[in-house]
């Protein structure tokens, strides 16, 4: 039993044999097969020692390998490495473990004769795009920028908005056979500490293989994956981002997304637009009042179309139900069909448009255009007030700017759709109560999903109307923060 | 993270209005108005103000007691077997007028927008509604009707403005109606109109504070009475007493009336919704507060798996009348006759034995 212990504890420890080392980490590495991975032999002046150098060559910056490591080892004097190699980061190694992961983060690793310790040298170039505009979230008036797939680069971008010593970037590992980095940023003189807890801990009870970007990353996390409702806000934002930190959540971001999680959040973030809080009151209140009314009209209008007109056609008054009963004449489909069919239609369409190749783009609006609407209602297989109501519930559904809360609203249309035609107005009230209640019950990471509306806790009242900047005095309580203030005297 | 997640004051009043506000849309205006005429607007304020002093000793004595809600309270004050007793009877009463209240509302939905279905499915979809929501829990349900109470005091307003031109104010005379012994015999033998508040008094530990919780219901009782009073002067100048005596439903009928303009003519399916969703409510609050009633007489804790069965039961009660007339003016009448004379007597037991409570002490 101890032999055994002891060949575990030596195999993950560096031995001071050179050739050892080399050897192991051919091996763990698949030299043979492996085209990428390169070593690079030398002896240093210093102290006349062999000194192998092993690295990725796609991770790696080479102009900065051979200008400051491999320059000043052969033509240097010094004491150690560290007073020698002109990298800005060098850290000492024990571990084997260790090792291999500094190799795929793009690090180069130092092994020395007779030494029983590596050096891990940080030289890594990883290619990514550079910062470009948002693509998903444009805003009007407002800053433009949207994270790219570089963790430093969106880290950076977060520090020149929040200029705290307090703003800290902590690293968790996820992944068992590809470790990758999550990086939780949060004020933490704000942040609540059970929150960090409770976050911590979902991520590091993740047992994936590999979890590669923040978009999986939220199916990891979040507490039910079977819900129409989003829990965890997504954002290609820094300027969102930054608004959310400043109030006491927390932002998760990893390497290779060009996007960032918030925690925890509510209702109303999917809801709220960045650009509500860059223009001055009453217009952004104006566009809240709009996008309210763009939501009822989105999730209720096809459902209120088929309640009233099957069920309390009394409602509708006299003329416009006489032009939908001419438009209707004959029609061969019974209503909820009809209102089916263009509502599927328009969601293909809008499947469609995502991977339409560019060139192709604007013809097929034309087409598509030209097929559902004209076509369509001159063969009498739908009337022309469906394609206005069905135009009206897909375009409003644009307003709503959060990608997952628009499959939200969508898939609950389709909802109020299917409960309107069984009784009318009682089954579409029924069903929204329904929806109601189970929105209301939900919680994202402790804190209620309807918070501060209900339940009411202290805050900036921030919820279907926002007041001026200079009257928000109060962080969310919900959150817990450590401190509520938002203004210093 | 610990927040605090119990209802707040404006929740608690909130609930409360809808619970008994909701009172001035049901069939309650023929019920009195078949004996007191023109005068059946202020009854509801008489009801009030004799009732009024046995909730305020109720409270008094939960306040004292510090009980943690009404069964607590009669366990606290009766000792157990006579309190659990006291308990299991005003669920009974509670429970039996529950059931015809659920068969009185949906008679109503019936009658005005699905004539020709079948009653057992209506009544089905209204149970089931108020299962799903009574298991989200009592705090959701409060956090419903803080979203949903100022929609339904703009329909409120909404409907009083647009009625408000047809009104006739000479109809409130005579004063006292078909005389004044009628009236008061009414007023004092209607008292429990306000007998859904017996059962409110179970939400005391869902509270953030116990002040909160007497507040909200205080307040929400004074609303709402005003608010009924004033919707049945509304219906006493509408209607005239010989109209209202044959209108079932007045709130209906008012909406049916109503126009917005000369282009909405009919927009009573507007108000449908809002009233819809206040009954909703309601009925899902009165289904998990007589779970509750039940769970607590019997010490169950988990009482929430029992709301499905006894939401099946409240069902199969309900359907038992065969029609309106026989709900009404049979079944009800005689319970909420009874129940009153119940109201009475349970405050003044509790009264009695708190005084030889601190006699002994």
């Amino acid at each position: 039993m101890l032999r055994k212990k002891q060949t575990k504890n030596n195999h993950n420890q560096i031995s001071s044999n050179l050739v050892e080392n080399i050897d192991k980490i051919k091996n763990d590495f698949s030299y043979q097969i492996n085209n990428d991975f390169s070593f690079r032999m030398l002896t240093a002046k210093f102290n006349q020692k062999d000194i192998c150098l092993c690295y990725y060559a796609s991770l790696v910056n080479s102009d900065k390998i051979e200008q400051s490591i491999i320059k000043p080892l052969l033509e240097q004097d010094g004491e150690s490495i560290a007073n020698i190699v002109t990298v800005e980061s060098v850290k000492v190694l024990t571990d084997c473990d260790e090792i291999n992961q500094n190799v795929t983060s793009g690090k180069v690793i130092l092994f020395m004769e007779d030494h029983s310790q590596a050096y891990s040298i940080d030289v890594s170039q990883f290619e990514h795009r550079e910062v470009s505009q948002s693509e998903n979230e444009s805003v009007v008036r407002g800053p433009k920028e949207a994270f790219t797939e570089s963790i430093h680069v969106n880290i950076s971008l977060i520090r020149k908005r929040i200029r705290n010593q307090h703003l800290v970037s902590e690293v968790l590992h996820v992944g068992k056979r590809s470790k990758q980095d999550v990086q939780l940023l949060y004020i933490e003189n704000i942040a609540n500490d059970q929150l960090l807890e409770n976050i911590r801990s979902r991520i590091n009870a993740i047992t994936a293989d590999s979890v590669q970007n923040v978009e999986l990353l939220e199916q990891y996390i979040e507490e039910r994956p079977l819900s129409i409702f989003p829990t965890i806000l997504y954002t290609e934002r820094p300027d969102n981002a930054c608004t959310y930190i400043n109030r006491g959540h927390v932002v998760l971001l990893m390497e290779s997304s060009a996007a960032c999680l918030i925690v925890p959040i509510n209702f109303w973030a999917f809801f709220h637009n960045i650009e509500d809080r860059y223009s001055r009151v009453m217009f952004s209140n104006f566009a809240r009042a709009i996008r309210f009314l763009a939501l009822f009209l989105t999730t209720m209008v096809s459902a209120l179309y088929v309640a009233l007109a099957n069920f309390h056609t009394e409602m509708i008054p006299l003329d416009l139900l006489l032009a939908i009963a001419s438009a209707r004449d004959r029609v061969p489909f019974p209503l909820l069909l009809e209102v089916l069919l263009m509502e599927v239609a328009f969601e293909l369409i809008r499947e469609a448009g995502i991977r339409i190749p560019n060139p192709l783009g604007p013809t097929i609006g034309i087409v598509g255009a030209l097929i559902l609407g004209q076509a369509a209602v001159e063969a009498n297989i739908i009337s022309p007030i469906i394609v206005i109501i069905s135009a009206l519930s897909g375009l409003t559904s644009f307003v709503i700017s959060d990608p997952s809360f628009n499959f939200t609203v969508r898939i609950t249309r389709f909802i109020f759709i299917f409960a309107a035609s069984l009784f009318g107005i009682y089954s579409l009230i029924i069903c929204f109560v329904m929806w109601l209640m189970y929105a209301i019950s939900l919680k994202s990471f402790g804190v209620p999903y309807f918070a501060p509306l209900a339940p009411s806790y202290q805050s900036n009242k921030n919820i279907y109307f926002r007041k001026p900047l200079r009257n928000e005095k109060w962080r969310p309580k919900y959150l817990l923060p450590k401190d509520m203030k938002m203004l210093k005297k | 993270m610990r927040i605090n997640t119990k209802l707040t004051t404006y929740e608690i009043c909130a609930l409360t209005i809808i619970f008994i506000g909701i009172k001035l849309t049901d069939t309650t205006p023929t019920l009195l108005s078949n004996s007191t005429q023109n005068a059946f607007w202020y009854i509801p304020l008489i009801s009030f103000i004799v009732m009024f002093p046995f909730f305020l000793i109720t409270l008094y004595l939960l306040n004292k007691y510090k009980a943690d809600h009404l069964v607590d309270l009669l366990q606290i004050l009766l000792g157990k077997t006579l309190g659990k007793a006291l308990a299991f009877f005003i669920f009974i009463f509670s429970f039996f007028l529950s059931a015809f209240d659920f068969r009185s509302y949906v008679n109503q939905i019936k009658l005005l927008y699905f004539d020709k279905s079948s009653i057992t499915i209506i009544f089905a979809l209204l149970i089931f509604i108020s299962i799903f929501g009574a298991i989200r829990g009592i705090k959701v349900i409060g956090y419903t009707a803080r979203v949903f109470f100022p929609l339904f005091q703009f329909s409120l307003v909404l409907l009083i403005i647009l009625v408000y031109p047809s009104l006739v104010f000479e109809r409130i005379y005579p004063i006292f109606g078909s005389g004044l012994s009628n009236v008061m015999y009414e007023g004092i033998f209607k008292g429990s109109f306000f007998s859904s508040f017996i059962l409110l008094m179970m939400i005391l530990p869902v509270a953030r504070k116990p002040e909160n919780f007497y507040k909200g219901t205080i307040m929400g009782l004074i609303i709402s009475v005003l608010q009924i009073v004033f919707l049945f002067l509304i219906y006493a100048t509408f209607f005239d007493y010989k109209s209202i005596e044959r209108v079932p439903y007045p709130f209906h009928d008012v909406a049916l009336y109503i126009d917005l303009g000369s282009f909405f003519t009919n927009i009573e399916t507007f108000f449908m919704t809002f009233w819809l969703f206040a009954v909703f409510i309601r009925f899902i609050l009165l289904l998990y507060l007589n779970t509750w009633l039940f769970g607590a007489t019997f010490d169950i804790d988990n009482f929430e798996l029992l709301i499905l069965p006894m939401g099946f039961l409240i069902m199969v009660i309900g359907l038992i009348p065969d029609n309106i007339i026989v709900n009404e003016f049979v079944y009800r009448n005689h319970l909420l006759n009874l129940n009153t004379i119940f109201l009475f007597i349970v405050p003044v037991i509790l009264l009695i034995c708190h005084f030889f409570k601190r006699k002994k002490v």
